[in-house]
Formats: C-alpha cells, sequence, structure tokens
C-alpha cells in the first residue's frame, strides 16, 4: 500500500435492522486531499465516517488506517489514534468551563498528585484557542455563556491536535456563520496542505464543496456512484453533474423562484409595532398575505429573536406582535391565529423525536381534531397520512419513530406539522437546515406554492443564497440592529448584501 | 411502534405472568392454592386501593413528574369521610368535600411547578408536610389515634366484586382521557419534550393542573375503599402510599421521565404484580419480617427483565 494512503476501506457495508445504509462501499482516503462526501440525506455518507471513527460498527467490510487493519472501539479510540470527527449537533458538556471540554478525557496531563491544576490547563487552553484563531474565548470561561456556533468551534478544537491524521467534518458548517467558516476553511486547507494530513468533509452546501474540496465521492443509496478529480469539480458544469449521480434523474434547472414578481395583498398578516426586546430596539415590520419577507445577517445579529418574538415565544418590552388587530403574546394565541413556527433547534424545539411521526404532525392540530372532546384515531392517522405523502416523507408508516428518520425527513415533519393544521402565517428559522438539494428543491416549490395561496412567510436563514433566491424583500440585519433592505431582483448579488452583513 | 415497545410491553406483561405462574404452581406444594375465593377476595383488597391511586397517576408521571403528597392525602381524605359519615350518617359529605380539596391540591400542586419555574416535586412535597400536619392535629385534637365509623353502613365497600366494576370503570375513563382526548395526548407531548409541547400551542400550566387534579380524583376513590376495608382510619392510614404507587408503576414498566411510553396498563400490570407478591409471599412460607427484603430482590429483578428490551436503559 502506498505511503500516501491514510485510510482504506473496502467492501463496508452496514444495515439497521432491515434498512441497508450502506451496501459495498469502497473508498481511499489519501495525504494531502480534502475529499468531499455528497449525497442525498439517508445515502450513506455520514454513516461511512461514522463508522470510521469508531461511532458505531460495521455489519461487514474491512478498514486500513494506516496500513494496519483498524477497528475503533469508540470515538475516543479514534480520535487518540488520529481519526477526529465533528458532528451536526451539539456534542460540548455543559455545565463546566472551555477548557475542561478541550481537555475532556485528557485531564491526566494536569493533574499533580490527583490534584487538577487547574490554571495550568486554561493556560493550554487558552494557547490552543490562540492557535486556532478564536481568542476571543477563554478556557476559564463556563461553556454555557457562548453561543451554539462558538461552543462549535470549541468542539473543533478538542478535535483536532498534532496527531490528528484525518479529520472528518460532517454537515457542521450548517450551524456556522461566516466568521466560522472561515476558521474552519482556514485550519482544513493547512492540515491538508500544509501538513500533509487530509480531511473528509461531508456537506450540504454545493458552493462549499467546490470551492473547498480536492476530490468528490458521491454516494447514492449507500452505494458510491461517482468520484470527481480537481478538473472535474472545477468544470461549469459541476453542479448539474453532481446534483445528477446524487439524485439519479435530472431534477430541472429550476431550484429557486424564477418569478420576480414582489406583488402581494394588501392585507397586513402580521405586524411587529415598535417592539423592543434586549438589545432590539424599536422594531417595525409588516408582513403582507402572499409577501416572503426574509431575514438574513451572521448568527447573533438578532435575526432569530424576531422569529422568536413574532410567535409569542418571547414576550417584548415594549411594542406589539399584532395579528389582525389581536395582540399575539403565547405561543398558544399564534397558532389560534393562524401562525405557525419551524423552530431553528429541530431536534430540541420542534419535534418530539421519541414520538411517532403521527404524534407530532397533528400534535398542533389535536384541538382541530376534537369533535365533542374526543380525537378520534381514524382523524389523526388520516391528517397525518396526507402530509406523510404531500411531503413524500420516507417511513414504514406513520406510527414509525421521529428519530429513526433522517435530517431531511425530520425536516418535513416538521414543515407538516404547520401545513397539517393550515397556518395562514408561517415562521421559518432556517427551514433547510441540515436538508438536502432533494429536498430543498420540493421544499422551496412548497414556499413558492404557499405565497400564490396567500400565505404570508418570514424566512430566516443563515443561507444568503436560498435568500435572495426566495425572497419578495431581504432585510439585513447586524448587531440587532436593521442595516438594509433589499427587493427582490434579478441583479441582487450576494456580494452586494455581505458587506451590510459584517 | 416500533419492535422495542412492544418487546418491552411484552416483558412488562412478563413480570405479571412470572409472579402468576410462580404463585400458581410453588403455594399449592404447601399445601395451600392461590386460587381460593378467600385467597383472590384477599388479592382484591390489596391490589384495589395501589391500583386506583396509580391508574390516575399515569396522568401525572406521564408528565415526567412525581407527587408525593398521595400518602398524606388518602391520610386526610380517609379521615375527613370518617368524621363527616359519623356526624351526617353518610358518606357522601366527606367524599364531596375530599374531592374539592383534591381539586384545590391538584391545582396548586400542578400548576405552581410550571409557574415559579421549580421542580415540580417541590409543591407535592409542601402538600406533604401540610397534610401530615393536618391530619395530626385532627387526631391530636381527637385524643385518639384512630377513628372508626360507627353508623354507617359500608359493606358494599367490602365486596370483591364491587371493588373490581369500580376499578373497571376507572381503567375504563381513565383510558379513554388518556388515548382519545388532549388531556392525555397533552400530558405525553408535554412529558416528551415541553419546548416542543409550547410551542405547539399547549398551554403548560392548564395540562399539568388538570393531570394532577386527574389523579387527585383517583386518590379520593383509593381512599374511599382504604377506609372501607376497615370502616375506620387512623394517623397512619396512607404512609408510604406514594412509593407504592411509585414501585407497581416501575413494575408495570411506566418510564419515570414520562413522554410517549406512558400507558395505562402500566399501572394494571404493576399494581396487580405488587399485590400478587403481597399476597403471594406469605403464601410461599417466606416469614413476614423477610417480605420487604425479598419484595426488594424481585423487584430489581422485575425491573432489569423490563429494561433489558430498552437498550439496556434502565428506568427514568
Amino acid at each position: 500500500m502506498s505511503p500516501e494512503v491514510l485510510l482504506e476501506v473496502k467492501h463496508m457495508h452496514k444495515a439497521f435492522g432491515p434498512t441497508i445504509a450502506l451496501k459495498d462501499v469502497d473508498i481511499t482516503v489519501r495525504r494531502g486531499e480534502i475529499r468531499g462526501l455528497v449525497g442525498e440525506n439517508g445515502s450513506g455518507k455520514s454513516t461511512i465516517m461514522s463508522i470510521a471513527s469508531g461511532m458505531q460498527p460495521a455489519t461487514g467490510g474491512e478498514m486500513y488506517y494506516l496500513g494496519k487493519p483498524w477497528h475503533p472501539g469508540s470515538m475516543v479510540e479514534a480520535q487518540k489514534a488520529g481519526i477526529s470527527m465533528i458532528l451536526q449537533e451539539a456534542n460540548t458538556i455543559p455545565g463546566v468551563t472551555v477548557a475542561q471540554n478541550i481537555f475532556a478525557g485528557r485531564e491526566k496531563e494536569f493533574s499533580v498528585m490527583g490534584m487538577m491544576n487547574m490554571r495550568k490547563m486554561y493556560r493550554a487552553a487558552d494557547e490552543v484557542l490562540e492557535r486556532f484563531g478564536i481568542s476571543h474565548i477563554k478556557g476559564n470561561h463556563r461553556i454555557d455563556q457562548y453561543t451554539f456556533e462558538e461552543r462549535k468551534l470549541i468542539e473543533l478544537v478538542r478535535c483536532v491536535n498534532e496527531d490528528t491524521q484525518i479529520l472528518v467534518v460532517d454537515e457542521t458548517t450548517t450551524a456556522l456563520s461566516l466568521e466560522g467558516r472561515q476558521i474552519l476553511y482556514r485550519l482544513i486547507h493547512k492540515m491538508a496542505e500544509e501538513e500533509n494530513k487530509a480531511v473528509v468533509f461531508v456537506s450540504h452546501d454545493m458552493d462549499e464543496i467546490l470551492e473547498h474540496c480536492s476530490v468528490l465521492t458521491v454516494l447514492r443509496d449507500g452505494d458510491i456512484v461517482g468520484e470527481l478529480n480537481g478538473e472535474e469539480i472545477q468544470a461549469l458544469d459541476a453542479v448539474k453533474n453532481i446534483r445528477y449521480l446524487m439524485v439519479g434523474r435530472e431534477i430541472g434547472e429550476k431550484y429557486y423562484r424564477e418569478d420576480y414578481d414582489t406583488s402581494h395583498e394588501a392585507e397586513v398578516a402580521l405586524e411587529l409595532a415598535d417592539v423592543s426586546f434586549g438589545p432590539i430596539r424599536h422594531f417595525n415590520m409588516k408582513l403582507h398575505k402572499g409577501e416572503i419577507i426574509g431575514f438574513g445577517g451572521l448568527s447573533g445579529c438578532g435575526m432569530h429573536e424576531i422569529g422568536r418574538i413574532a410567535y409569542g415565544i418571547e414576550k417584548p418590552e415594549q411594542g406589539k406582535v399584532l395579528r389582525k388587530g389581536k395582540e399575539i403574546k403565547s405561543p398558544l394565541m399564534a397558532i389560534q391565529e393562524g401562525i405557525g413556527y419551524i423552530s431553528k433547534n429541530r431536534d430540541t424545539e420542534a419535534l418530539i423525536l421519541a414520538g411517532s411521526i403521527q404524534d407530532n404532525i397533528v400534535l398542533p392540530s389535536l384541538k382541530a381534531l376534537e369533535r365533542g372532546g374526543v380525537i378520534r384515531p381514524g382523524e389523526e392517522k388520516k391528517l397525518s397520512d396526507h402530509e406523510i405523502e404531500a411531503f413524500r416523507i420516507k417511513c414504514g408508516s406513520g406510527k414509525q419513530f421521529v428519530n429513526t428518520l433522517s435530517g431531511g425527513n425530520k425536516q418535513k415533519v416538521s414543515f407538516a406539522k404547520w401545513t397539517a393544521k393550515g397556518s395562514e402565517v408561517i415562521i421559518m428559522d432556517c427551514p433547510t437546515r441540515g436538508v438536502d438539494i432533494g429536498v430543498k428543491q420540493a421544499m422551496y416549490s412548497l414556499i413558492e406554492e404557499m405565497k400564490k395561496e396567500g400565505k404570508a412567510i418570514l424566512m430566516i436563514s443563515e443561507e444568503l443564497s436560498e435568500l435572495v433566491g426566495m425572497v419578495d424583500k431581504l432585510v439585513i440585519m447586524k448587531d440587532f440592529k436593521v442595516t438594509k433592505e433589499f427587493l427582490r431582483s434579478p441583479d441582487l448579488q450576494q456580494t452586494d448584501i455581505i458587506e451590510y452583513m459584517i | 411502534m416500533n419492535g422495542t415497545t412492544k418487546n418491552k410491553n411484552l416483558a412488562a406483561y412478563g413480570g405479571l405472568l412470572l409472579c402468576i405462574l410462580v404463585f400458581s404452581v410453588v403455594p399449592p406444594v404447601f399445601g395451600q392454592s392461590i386460587w381460593t375465593g378467600a385467597k383472590l377476595s384477599t388479592l382484591m383488597s390489596d391490589v384495589i386501593v395501589t391500583a386506583l391511586m396509580a391508574v390516575g397517576a399515569v396522568f401525572v408521571y406521564s408528565l415526567g413528574n412525581m407527587d408525593i403528597s398521595i400518602g398524606g392525602q388518602v391520610g386526610v381524605y380517609a379521615t375527613l369521610m370518617v368524621l363527616l359519615g359519623n356526624k351526617t350518617g353518610s358518606l357522601a359529605a366527606g367524599i364531596a368535600l375530599s374531592l374539592a380539596a383534591a381539586v384545590l391540591i391538584g391545582v396548586i400542586n400542578g400548576a405552581t411547578g410550571e409557574i415559579l419555574k421549580i421542580h415540580p416535586i417541590i409543591p407535592s412535597l409542601v402538600f406533604m408536610m401540610v397534610l401530615n400536619g393536618i391530619r395530626s392535629i385532627i387526631y391530636t385534637k381527637l385524643g385518639s389515634r384512630n377513628v372508626s365509623l360507627s353508623s354507617v353502613d359500608y359493606s358494599l365497600l367490602k365486596q370483591p366484586w364491587f371493588m373490581a366494576v369500580v376499578l373497571l370503570g376507572e381503567v375504563l375513563v381513565i383510558t379513554f382521557l388518556f388515548r382519545y382526548t388532549r388531556l392525555g395526548k397533552n400530558a405525553k407531548a408535554i412529558g416528551a419534550n415541553s419546548v416542543v409541547a409550547a410551542q405547539s400551542g399547549i398551554n403548560l400550566i392548564q395540562y399539568k393542573a388538570l393531570a394532577y387534579v386527574i389523579m387527585g380524583l383517583c386518590v379520593v376513590l383509593a381512599s374511599v375503599f382504604q377506609m372501607g376495608y376497615t370502616g375506620s382510619a387512623s394517623d397512619a392510614t396512607g404512609t408510604g402510599f406514594e412509593m407504592n404507587v411509585m414501585v407497581a408503576l416501575i413494575l408495570g414498566g411506566m418510564p419515570l421521565s414520562g413522554g410517549m411510553g406512558a400507558k395505562v396498563s402500566c399501572a394494571i400490570i404493576g399494581a396487580f404484580t405488587y399485590s400478587l407478591l403481597d399476597v403471594g409471599l406469605p403464601l410461599i412460607g417466606v416469614p413476614n419480617n423477610m417480605t420487604f427484603l425479598v419484595k426488594a430482590v424481585i423487584f430489581i429483578l422485575v425491573v432489569l427483565i423490563t429494561c433489558r428490551k430498552r437498550g439496556g436503559t434502565l428506568p427514568r
């Protein structure tokens, strides 16, 4: 085996009960490469690397790492041997300091006669944080005071050290803002190009893949369907080719909205009148029937709070949220007035993971399903099956638990709650987070459909391209203030917008 | 429903079946059978109180909460029924007053945790102390440690068939509320994830309070039979009942963290398993002073069997 090869996977097979996640996969990771893994949700791209990094065992096949057979027993073991993986969801320990998180499992290095030398640990933590270019995070601070994004970066610091040979980045960038991404990109390029190590990059963001990866492996339904080298990635029609490989059929050119018609009805569907909440002061917004207003900015700019205020989760200190003249003071009132809210934190705020798809979909509609105080199971099933059908949620039946679904299908359930309820105003916070292009396309056409039906949509997103592609009016925020508003236009360029965000 | 929950249900029934099997086979060796009319009526009188309470408690446990004041409530309600029964010649006044108290306690118990953002067990601890205090004052004033019904006919309450009918009725009503109305569905959703529940428009305060009220009403019903078995109440009536409820629910496979896995059947299975041990152990010659230890061993065995199927996790 050539010394260039770090990891070789042969005939890997993985089944979860009757579901086959990986059929017979061969993949080789070489020194100096940034290998992108792309595929739709459930295509098996995360599964391969989670097996290589010790999160779960394979049901068949062999792995060789640095020329020797490789059977990692746990993620810790893999990390010690040099394969580190950063996951999509938060993975830090709450309630303790940043330094304790960074050195979790390595406390011995800082112990003197059984006592922890915390000062030494904080110093060491500050040093590594400095090296990663995030010196505003301090080792002796409690981790809870940092945002989701900052915690993600702390995780990165924990996972990567001098011994790391392969870094696996699994959909991490969706959780990061532009600055955070820059830190990550700098790191992976340094690892691959200067230190001659390897990075495996799992992402849904096609632009990011094309920009940063040196080779690309495309998966579909547990099989590798193609590999693209540097030249092929740089080719002009690369995106089209990759999408074709991923989906297995032409998905067509249509992705975002194609019209530039920003007209909407005159009726105001939702109004925020002179709202103040924490650092947000005197905020005003009028959302009309048939209008899509988008909010963009860096995470922490206040746009997520706008969504929470509009839905009545956060109570403004001053000003009102109004719908049809009524003041919205709680999510319950919001729902009664026909407002729905898709939370950014899907797994903790939008879905009952240990509940069935049906239980989740019908939850906001239970009151409407009641006849004389009784909810008939048949009615619940009818409503839920209709949505499962409409969204093409991949499942055996509505009784299947949500925690067995892939990310994209979970997100569909989160959407379906509100289409089932027939909400007139839908507030979406990062609606396509962690969702692959096939599902994204379906969601964009659904949003377009909703607009045509006269529904009002508030779309908060960290992805500029989808905001530019979908909204009638784009509001850019920075430091809890609106810095600029753009109207939908074919000339609108992301580069023009970014300067108002940073 | 996925495979693991199905197995878990089977395992919960398994604990009960195992007890039935053991106590059917072993006692006859000692010359006694458990399936005699007298033994069954003992079993019924033993199971009825725990079962009536546990079935109602399904609502509170499905929230992921528990109520420590159950024993104190039973003590005070039973005492009230005896005292007012002797005064008025009928149990109606005592029961009515108990129901009113149960509603009040339930609302406060369920709502304060959510309103004040304190752990829901704390209001119930406060009630436990308050109720014990009230009971203590009553019996000190009476100058006696127990009171008996003198002028009311309560023989109906001792009939096993009547107990069975009431229990069946309660199970049907609670099952209906739990499965086919928003009361149960919302309680389970709150237990599974209260943030999701709130964002889906469930009023946490309202539905938590209602869950506690439903349990309180069932506790009153249980108090009637607790008092009716002997026609008396004492300063020790109800002591430890909250633990009996908890043990029964765990034996029946109820997830202590609440949520979608909560079922009314957990309460029935658990209560019967628990009572079979109570009635069965003396029959197979376990000395009285040993029964607690033997119960402990059987408890941990059943829990391990029940929870094995759940990805190896213990009740939580």
